[in-house]
């Protein structure tokens, strides 16, 4: 009943749209996967901007979370209440990140499938293409088996000479480093650093097991990634070199609520500043030298560093 | 500080250089795609049966007491071993119909490679090619006079000596070949994933006259009365005439022809994945009856006890005859049937997918009995 439904509503119109469309693209099926691969970003545009500005604002909560754990690191059921109440008063959902890689899953499920039945992979797998052909769109009676032929790469097995691996994982790397900050704990730091490569190097290795046809859409969909940053995140991010860091305003959106949390933390800072007294204190000390000492007490030093290094995220020196 | 840095970045090399030479090694043992398994026919001669099981041997069974010939020959191809990866052998998928004569069995294997087997003692006589591998074979090889044919994914069919396997000559298509070949008189038919059936001269392999379509074509052709039917991809049952390749008369039907027609009393039987059976006049095409099937049929039919069998898809065998205009159901063996079937002296022999072997009655449709495989 589910494959069925699968095979209705996902798998088929995707095996005869990349059919009628390699048809006009000369029979060329990487054409047809690239067209493929700027739909579907295309379709999922709005939830990648929704992620985009969601992981932008999270980077700006990023001191404000640090100063919870400091704070609350002992008792986690306080520093998740906390981490939740914060996420909700500015409005971000750190869930919202993962929904258009999610929404992408089935695509990757649905293409990989369509490869191995469109380009004759095994007899097995090729006769159940049948099953799939829309019988009013003649022509793609007569296209398949496409052919797999695309640059130097046979669509339908993965690439020896390893040129798609590095290019899935290099474009996967170079978008991550984008919106990766700066963080100024060394361990969010370390962590950030772990994140940013073994993603790239799951997905090279991946490729190395898989077709090349879906490794394409990999790479295709990487740079359309790519190019959305660049202009939703206002410029290169973490790829930029900090002196040419441009500087990006925080979104719209969340402006508003971010400047409310901040307030409130500050409000909540002074009156429990018992609380992880030694921590506010350090940092305290630390915005006094760099600022003149008038922001309050313990959340807004390293957010004032933030607002005039956005995309270095880089901690005031200790005094 | 510095030589920590140097330390990570190192480490961090060895990582990349780790993942990349493990996922270079890993795709040789464990394809991403689907595993072919195979799904050859029976060939039948005396009171023997030989047939390529799913776990790539030839197997010989003698259908009295359906005990074994001899020992089962198993078909091995390398696996390369790397990094995570199990040394050793995997078996060889097989999807053609062995052809048998007096003294030999030709099987053909999806590495690539066609076995003479001598059919008394499973003893094997030659290999070709006898080095390396062409690209996977998907159809059977026939035998006639002293040449043995077979069509590879390389696009070449193939005509070699069938008693020492010395390669005689070799026709080019522009695709692959999955496709049995069929021969009659002089000539030798094969159908391409370029689209075209070839006619050949077996004497030297020229080319007597193609025939160009809108859609593969991997069905085995059918030669009677003078003319040569076949199906292609792009749902079209073709009658071309025998002797110049032109068009007699073509047949559309809703989706593929993937196996080999029948004939019987001047009607043909052309089976399609559109889950029909087409009864057609030989010599106009005009339409006899549409049998509706209820399931795709890629299994080619057979004749046996004066009516024609076909297997569909989802495990149901039936009876058909166009004069009378009656689909009778035989067996539902419950299980996928692709393989095409084979008949003798009123019994009808299916493999099934789940590399059983069945023996049904013709007429009763009772099974007369059934036998696993698979090796203990």
């Amino acid at each position: 009943m589910v494959g069925e439904i699968w095979d209705l509503i996902i798998l088929s119109p995707m095996i005869n749209i990349l059919i009628v469309v390699s048809g006009f693209l000369f029979n060329n099926f990487g054409l047809s996967i690239i067209v493929l691969t700027i739909i579907v970003r295309g379709i999922t545009m709005p939830l990648t901007m929704k992620q985009l500005r969601s992981t932008k604002a999270l980077q700006e909560l990023q001191p404000k979370m640090t100063e919870l754990q400091k704070k609350f690191g002992k008792d986690k059921q306080k520093l998740a209440q906390e981490q939740m109440r914060m996420y909700k008063e500015s409005g971000v959902n750190p869930a919202g990140c993962l929904l258009p890689m999610l929404v992408q899953l089935p695509v990757w499920i649905a293409l990989f499938q369509s490869i191995i039945r469109v380009l004759a992979v095994i007899p097995e797998d090729f006769l159940k293409l049948s099953g799939h052909l829309y019988t009013a769109w003649p022509q793609v009676f007569s296209l398949v088996p496409l052919n797999s032929r695309f640059l130097w790469l046979d669509l339908a097995i993965p690439d020896r000479f390893l040129m798609l691996p590095i290019l899935v994982g290099g474009t996967m790397w170079l978008s991550q480093k984008m919106v990766t900050p700066r963080a100024g704990d060394p361990r969010q730091q370390a962590q950030s650093q772990m994140m940013l490569w073994v993603m790239p190097l799951m997905f090279a290795f991946i490729t190395m097991q898989f077709p090349s046809g879906l490794a394409l859409y990999w790479v295709i969909s990487n740079v359309i990634q790519m190019g959305m940053q660049y202009f939703i995140t206002g410029g290169w991010g973490g790829l930029a070199s900090e002196a040419a860091a441009k500087p990006a305003g925080r979104d719209k959106k969340y402006l508003t609520r971010i400047t409310t949390v901040e307030k409130k933390e500050a409000d909540y800072g002074e009156t429990e500043a018992d609380i992880g007294a030694d921590v506010g204190a350090d940092i305290a000390v630390a915005d006094e030298t760099q600022t003149g000492g008038t922001g309050p007490a313990r959340y807004q030093p390293s957010l004032r560093a933030m607002k005039r290094h956005p995309k270095k995220g880089k901690r005031p020196k200790r005094g | 500080m510095l030589k920590k840095r140097i330390i990570s970045k190192v480490l961090l090399l060895a990582l990349i250089l780790v993942v990349l030479a493990s996922g270079l090694a890993l795709p040789s043992c464990r394809p991403a795609q689907g595993i072919p398994r195979g799904w050859s026919g029976v060939s039948i001669i005396d009171d023997a049966l030989f047939l390529g099981s799913m776990e790539g041997k030839l197997v010989a069974i003698d259908r009295s007491t359906q005990g074994r010939l001899w020992p089962d020959v198993p078909f091995k191809q390398k696996q390369s071993s790397g990094f995570g990866c199990q040394q050793g052998t995997q078996a060889v998928a097989i999807y053609g119909t062995p052809a048998v004569t007096a003294e030999l069995v030709y099987i053909t294997g999806y590495n690539g490679k066609l076995y003479a087997i001598n059919r008394e003692t499973g003893a094997t006589r030659w290999v070709y090619p006898r080095e390396d591998e062409l690209d996977p074979i998907v159809g059977g090889p026939v035998v006639s006079g002293d040449k043995v044919y077979f069509g590879s994914s390389d696009g070449v069919l193939y005509a070699l000596d069938a008693a020492t396997g010395d390669r005689l000559w070799i026709f080019e298509s522009g695709d692959k070949i999955w496709g049995t070949p069929a021969v009659n008189g002089d000539a030798v038919y094969i159908g391409s994933f370029d689209k075209n059936l070839y006619a050949l001269n077996v004497a030297d392999g020229s080319l007597k006259w193609q025939f160009e379509t809108e859609g593969a074509i991997v069905g085995t052709p059918l030669v009677y009365d003078g003319t040569v039917y076949f199906g292609s991809f792009d749902r079209y049952l073709y009658a071309l005439n025998e002797a110049d390749g032109s068009l007699r008369w073509k047949y559309q039907a809703k989706n593929w022809f993937w196996s080999h027609p029948q004939v019987d009393d001047g009607i043909i039987y052309a089976a399609s994945v559109d889950g029909k059976v087409h009864a057609l006049k030989a010599e106009d095409g005009a339409v006899v009856i549409v049998f509706n099937m209820e399931s795709p049929v890629s299994s080619s039919p057979v004749l046996a006890a004066d009516s024609v069998i076909v297997a569909v898809e989802s495990g149901q065998v039936y009876s058909l005859d166009a004069g009378t205009r009656q689909k009778k159901s035989l067996v539902n063996l419950e299980e996928e049937i692709y393989a095409p079937l084979a008949a003798s002296g009123g019994v009808v022999y299916i493999h099934s997918a789940d590399d059983v072997l069945h023996a049904v009655d013709a007429r009763s449709g009772a099974t007369l009995w059934s036998l696993e495989l698979e090796s203990e």
